[in-house]
């Protein structure tokens, strides 16, 4: 009885261990209703995602499947990694050897996913990839934002917002990573030649309490702090919070970037932040041009995506585009 | 005359400091010397400074207190951080969301992480998987489930509409009332919890006789066994305890954001464990106390600070943080011997 | 490996011989004059109580310790063993009674651990895998010598470590009690065995205290006794009571008080009380015991090593849970003791024999660990009342006369005989009806000791029933009312104290006589 017990419950730990593992992201995503098949000429895409872990990345599918809810003849299906490269080239794999018409994907490192897509390319399979850039050129278009242009962006708008001049405290994002360096080198670029004068930089990692806890202590050094650069909209929105605390919000501007719907546009809609910049998912664009490659029309090989600035006085009609 | 009663003082001097709760003071007091040393321009003594960094250590200090009986028992519990995550969204949720009131939200946080803390227990102590493994897997799970839960977003005062838009709802009261300031805008009403979990894990430790019995299986668990300790069953009730304070924790974590964060939490199980054994509390069990890991927080707690404070690059950060650890450690051991 | 030949008639030296070994830890004398000889082609008994000595001995022989007084000649040359590399490479390998087999890996590594047939420093997997395979073939095992060894049952094991030793070429093979994990076909087998090697004229060291053994596999015979030797003989000459004689033959001194009985009813009764420690598919560790014990009444519990005394302590206080087959009977109820806790609940107690595995937490105080078993008692629903417990230990620990500094203080400072008085109070404090004592003395000074002795008489004038388990003989005839001898878990002997003598109960305790006891007594 105890060891029939005990074989009960070991299956029990395994089976949570597995489900946990399966739990850390949405396994297969089933196409949109409205894209449901009627014979004649169906494309199917397969999409690979590298995880959907981040909000942003669950923002890109779902910005994919609402753009591909609007052509019937495009059936979508997504596939998630779980940021496991390997498992994002079996992926791969898999969509190649199904025959798939179109293959769009994010790809989590450049280096070991090249040959999948390489592969993928010969089969005769035209390959979309996203956000992440791979090495070489075997892909048929590359579709991005510019981390740089948007930091420069920023910087720009800072430099109006402030007249030219004041105290500035930038929260970096993950420096070890490519976004956070080229948000902030973008930044310098954006606000060089004026006299604003970064006081206090720390790196937050993207994360909300850790950007809290160093506007604190930017706080406690600084009596005048005019404006606050955050690599995203949830170190803006901690950055926010602890100067809520210490009764200063108004005197202070706040800047974030990542403009997801329900966060960075949420926290302008509610006068929290001054301006967000969209870091876009392309997840449009990628089915515009899925479509134009299916319909056997020639597209660049790589499309930067701009990046539309949200502020107080434009939130209301969407934001505008910065070229 | 006087040389004697010097030398005598000195010996009592060098028997406090020998004592587990003299070297975390010693090193709690090299700590604060260090931030009175480098100020920040005097930023180190400003008021607010203290109360910042008491509300920035109290979520990492009540994490502690939970882990504070596991690791005295001789076990350990991963999960905590995964836990802390899932409350916040639960509790995101249900106030947020749900609207419901305050504190049937906190109920429904304490239970999950109880619960969760429960079933880690009874699979190291039942079942006697090694703590490691079983709560590695709960880290696992409770991640999983957090996302689950959340639908992979932060649960936050934005709400989708059926539109596609989203409208938001105002800040509930809960979380407004755990973000808040007291006593003249002085204290957090964090560190306050933080204070009463310190307090309840003194209670339990030092007052209780599970306080008692789990210190006898962390000193020798088969010697317990055989004076008749209940050694399942308190095996069991440590790690709910430890899924409590992480509830606890992400019910405050939820508050001090202001959204439900599935993702919140991730690698604060390690910093509350050096926490505890900066503090002086052994990883091998039956030695330690809540008093040394009170001690502990506030050593790490302060340290962070002073380098926030100072603008010390993230690279610089890490390795100061690292050193320090590994010498408050290997001070401790030497006094062992 | 070539012993250098001697002249043709010149009288052949003995394959081993010590001289006047000794040996002393601190200064405590284990070995004094010990001498010990073996022939080639014979099966030399090593004989004696626990304490004996022989496992010293042994450890020296097999270069395990390197100091010692006294001479070593292997066929005459004079050596001393260095580590127990060196003494294989002398052709001495020792089967300790714990298999020195690593369970995970193969048999062929196990063979060949720490002499693996290498070039250039790469073992060579099929020179090896042959060679181990040959040699467990003369065993005439038929196994695949890749497999791991924990796969193979102990028996087997066994044979694979006496096929580790002739691969050592070893010469002198010494077996320390080879049979406790075997059953009877087996042990036939490894008789054989130790024929075949004789006619190979190695010299064979057995260390047994089972008289069948002794008498069928012996040559001659080697007494040693409070680590001095007694006497060698053939086994043709010595009978097994004079063996018995030297084995145990001392004066039995009355320093200690001898106990003054005061039986009174029935408290405990076993019937057909088996223990299983490792589960109900392995062999118990007691088979059918039935037993009784009175009320201020010491029953004392004889028997040499694998006898099964302590795992029938263990057994009845439930620390192998639901392992027990049979009745037991407590102050005439039928209880079934599953758990220490149920124990100490029904008024059972039981004071181990190893007081810092498994009798005292080490790093608590001496407080904590004298209410350690009865804390809930003195505590209010669950909240400890310091006061209390402070009370009832400084109660239990200033009649048992115990010198420490501070009740506060940590037991793991204190000595021997003070940590042994701790884990007594602690079972006092919860007032047993049935005390379970293992080697209550074990590891004390003599002053202690006596102190336990007079306590002991004290605790059965209070009418609590007292079962005891001791190594030293002296100490178990002056204590015990009665006494029951146990042998591989059965009884096969049993003395009022008049009849007990230590000749009588060390043939018991070897094997001979089979009783059933505690004939059911009119109250």
């Amino acid at each position: 009885m105890p060891s029939k017990f005990k074989t009960l419950v070991t299956n029990l730990v395994a089976a949570i261990t597995v489900i946990g593992f399966a739990g850390c992201g949405k396994q297969e995503t089933s196409p949109t209703p409205g894209a449901s098949s009627t014979s004649g000429s169906q494309f199917i895409i397969g999409m690979c995602q590298c995880n959907l872990g981040e909000p942003w990345r669950v923002q890109m599918n779902a910005d994919l499947q609402a753009a591909a809810a609007k052509h019937p003849e495009l059936k979508l299906i997504c596939k998630d990694a779980q940021n496991d490269t390997l498992q994002q080239r079996a992926q791969i794999e898999e969509f190649v050897s199904a025959k798939v018409n179109l293959l769009i994907v994010s790809p989590k490192e450049a280096q070991p996913l090249t040959e999948p897509v390489a592969h993928a390319i010969e089969a005769g399979i035209p390959v979309i990839v996203l956000d992440r850039r791979l090495m070489g050129d075997k892909y048929t278009c590359f579709i991005g934002a510019d981390n740089q242009k948007i930091g420069k962006a920023a910087g720009e708008w800072i430099v109006k917002a402030l007249g030219g001049k004041g105290n500035v405290v930038e929260l970096m994002g993950l420096q070890t990573s490519t976004p956070g360096q080229d948000r902030h080198s973008g930044f310098m670029a954006g606000i060089a030649g004026s006299e604003i004068k970064i006081i206090f930089s720390a790196d937050m990692k993207w994360l909300e309490p850790d950007a809290r806890n160093e506007m604190e202590s930017a706080l406690a050094r600084f009596d005048k702090i005019d404006l606050v650069y955050a690599h995203n909209d949830d170190g803006a929105h901690g950055a926010y919070l602890a100067a809520k605390a210490a009764g200063r919000e108004k005197q202070v501007k706040f800047v974030g970037i990542d403009a997801l719907p329900q966060e960075g546009v949420v926290y302008i809609q509610q006068g929290l932040l001054d301006a967000t910049f969209q870091y876009p998912t392309g997840g449009a664009e990628a089915i515009d041009t899925a479509w134009k490659i299916l319909h056997r029309e020639t597209v660049p090989k790589e499309i930067v995506l701009g990046t539309r600035l949200f502020d107080r006085s434009n939130v209301a009609q969407g934001g505008v585009e910065l070229k | 005359m006087a040389n004697s009663s010097l030398t005598q003082n000195l010996g009592r001097l060098k028997k406090i400091l020998a004592s587990p709760a003299g070297r975390a003071f010693l090193a709690l007091a090299l700590v604060l010397l260090v931030g009175a040393i480098f100020n920040a321009g005097g930023a180190f003594f400003k008021p607010g400074t203290h109360r910042d960094a008491l509300r920035q250590m109290s979520v990492y200090g009540i994490l502690a207190c939970g882990l504070t009986p596991v690791i005295i028992a001789g076990g350990i519990d991963l999960a905590v951080g995964s836990l802390l995550a899932l409350v916040a969204v639960v509790c995101a949720r249900m106030a947020i969301h749900w609207s419901y009131p305050g504190f049937l939200a906190v109920a429904a946080g304490l239970l999950a992480g109880t619960a969760c803390g429960s079933i880690s227990g009874l699979i190291t102590a039942r079942l006697r998987v090694q703590p490691f493994i079983a709560t590695l897997a709960m880290m696992v799970f409770a991640r999983g489930l957090a996302k689950y839960a959340s639908g992979g977003m932060k649960v936050s005062t934005a709400i989708l509409g059926a539109d596609g838009s989203y409208h938001y709802v105002e800040v509930p009261a809960l979380f407004r009332a755990l973000d808040h300031r007291i006593l003249g805008g002085n204290v957090s009403v964090v560190t306050l919890v933080f204070a009463v979990c310190i307090a309840m894990a003194w209670l339990l430790m030092s007052r209780h006789q599970c306080g008692r019995y789990i210190y006898a299986i962390g000193g020798n668990e088969e010697a317990s066994r055989l004076s008749g300790v209940p050694v399942v069953g308190i095996k069991t009730l440590v790690y709910a305890f430890s899924g409590m304070c992480a509830a606890v924790a992400g019910i405050c974590q939820a508050a001090q954001e202001q959204q439900g964060d599935p993702e919140a939490g991730a690698g604060y199980e390690l910093i509350a464990i050096a926490m505890v054994v900066i503090g002086g509390t052994s990883l091998m069990g039956g030695r330690g106390g809540i008093g040394l890991t009170f001690l502990g927080v506030l050593t790490i707690g302060y340290l962070d600070k002073i380098l926030s404070i100072n603008a010390v690059p993230e690279a610089g950060r890490l390795v100061l943080t690292g050193i320090i650890i590994i010498i408050a450690v290997l001070t401790q051991r030497r006094q062992r011997a | 490996m070539k012993f250098p030949q001697p002249a043709p008639n010149a009288p052949q030296p003995p394959l081993l011989r010590m001289t006047g070994i000794g040996k002393q830890f601190g200064g405590i004398k284990v070995l004094e004059g010990v001498q010990f000889e073996v022939r080639a082609g014979e099966a030399h008994v090593l004989a004696g109580e626990n304490g004996a000595g022989k496992s010293t001995l042994i450890k020296i022989l097999g270069g395990i310790y390197r100091e010692f007084a006294g001479r070593i000649e292997l066929e005459g040359r004079e050596e001393r063993p260095k580590s127990p590399l060196h003494a294989s490479e002398l052709g001495i390998a020792i089967i300790h009674q714990e298999l020195s087999l690593i369970g995970p890996m193969s048999v062929a590594d196990n063979i060949f651990l720490g002499r693996l047939p290498a070039r250039a420093g790469f073992v060579d997997r099929a020179v090896q895998e042959k060679q181990a395979a040959y040699w467990v073939q003369q065993l005439g095992l038929d196994l695949d010598v890749r497999q791991p060894v924990e796969q193979f049952p102990i028996a087997v094991q066994q044979l694979i470590e006496i096929a580790k030793a002739l691969s050592q070429k070893a010469r002198i093979i010494v077996m320390d009690e080879p049979t406790s994990a075997l059953n009877a076909p087996e042990v036939h087998k490894l008789f054989g065995l130790i024929e075949a090697l004789k006619r190979q004229a190695c010299g064979i060291v057995y260390i047994s205290h089972k008289m069948q053994e002794i008498e069928r596999i012996a040559d001659r015979i080697t007494v040693l006794r409070d680590g001095r030797w007694i006497g060698t003989a053939s086994a043709a000459e010595l009978s097994a009571p004079k063996l018995i004689q030297w084995m145990v033959g001392r004066e039995v001194s009355e320093q200690s008080p001898r106990h003054a009985s005061h039986p009174g009813r029935e408290l405990f009764r076993g019937e057909n009380l088996s223990v299983f420690p490792r589960g109900r598919s392995r062999r118990p560790a007691v088979q059918d015991l039935s037993i009784c014990v009175q009320s201020g009444e010491i029953l004392g519990l004889g028997g040499l090593q694998g006898s099964g005394a302590s795992e029938l302590f263990l057994g009845l206080f439930g620390a192998y849970g639901p392992a027990v087959r049979g009745s037991v009977y407590l102050d005439g109820e039928k209880v079934e003791l599953n758990s220490p806790r149920q124990a100490i609940q029904a008024g059972v107690a039981l004071l181990t024999n190893d007081r810092k595995a498994t009798g005292l937490v080490l790093p608590l105080s001496v407080i904590a660990n004298a209410t350690l078993a009865d804390l809930s008692r003195l505590a209010r629903r669950g909240w400890r009342c310091p006061n209390e417990e402070r009370l009832a230990a400084e109660t239990t620990t200033s009649s048992l006369r115990l010198r420490a500094a501070s009740l506060d203080q940590p037991v793991g400072l204190l000595s021997g005989g003070n940590q042994q008085k701790v884990a007594i109070a602690k079972w006092l404090q919860v007032r047993p009806k049935l005390l379970l004592l293992d080697e209550p003395t074990r590891g004390i000074d003599v002053g202690a000791k006596q102190e336990i002795y007079q306590l002991m008489n004290e605790w059965t004038a209070q009418g609590i029933a007292i079962m005891l388990i001791t190594s030293e003989l002296p100490e178990l005839l002056t204590l015990s009312d009665r006494i029951l001898v146990l042998h591989r878990g059965r009884s096969t002997a049993e003395f009022s104290r008049a009849q007990a003598t230590p000749e009588r109960i060390m043939a018991a305790a070897m094997g001979s006589g089979s009783v059933s006891s505690c004939v059911k007594s009119n109250n």
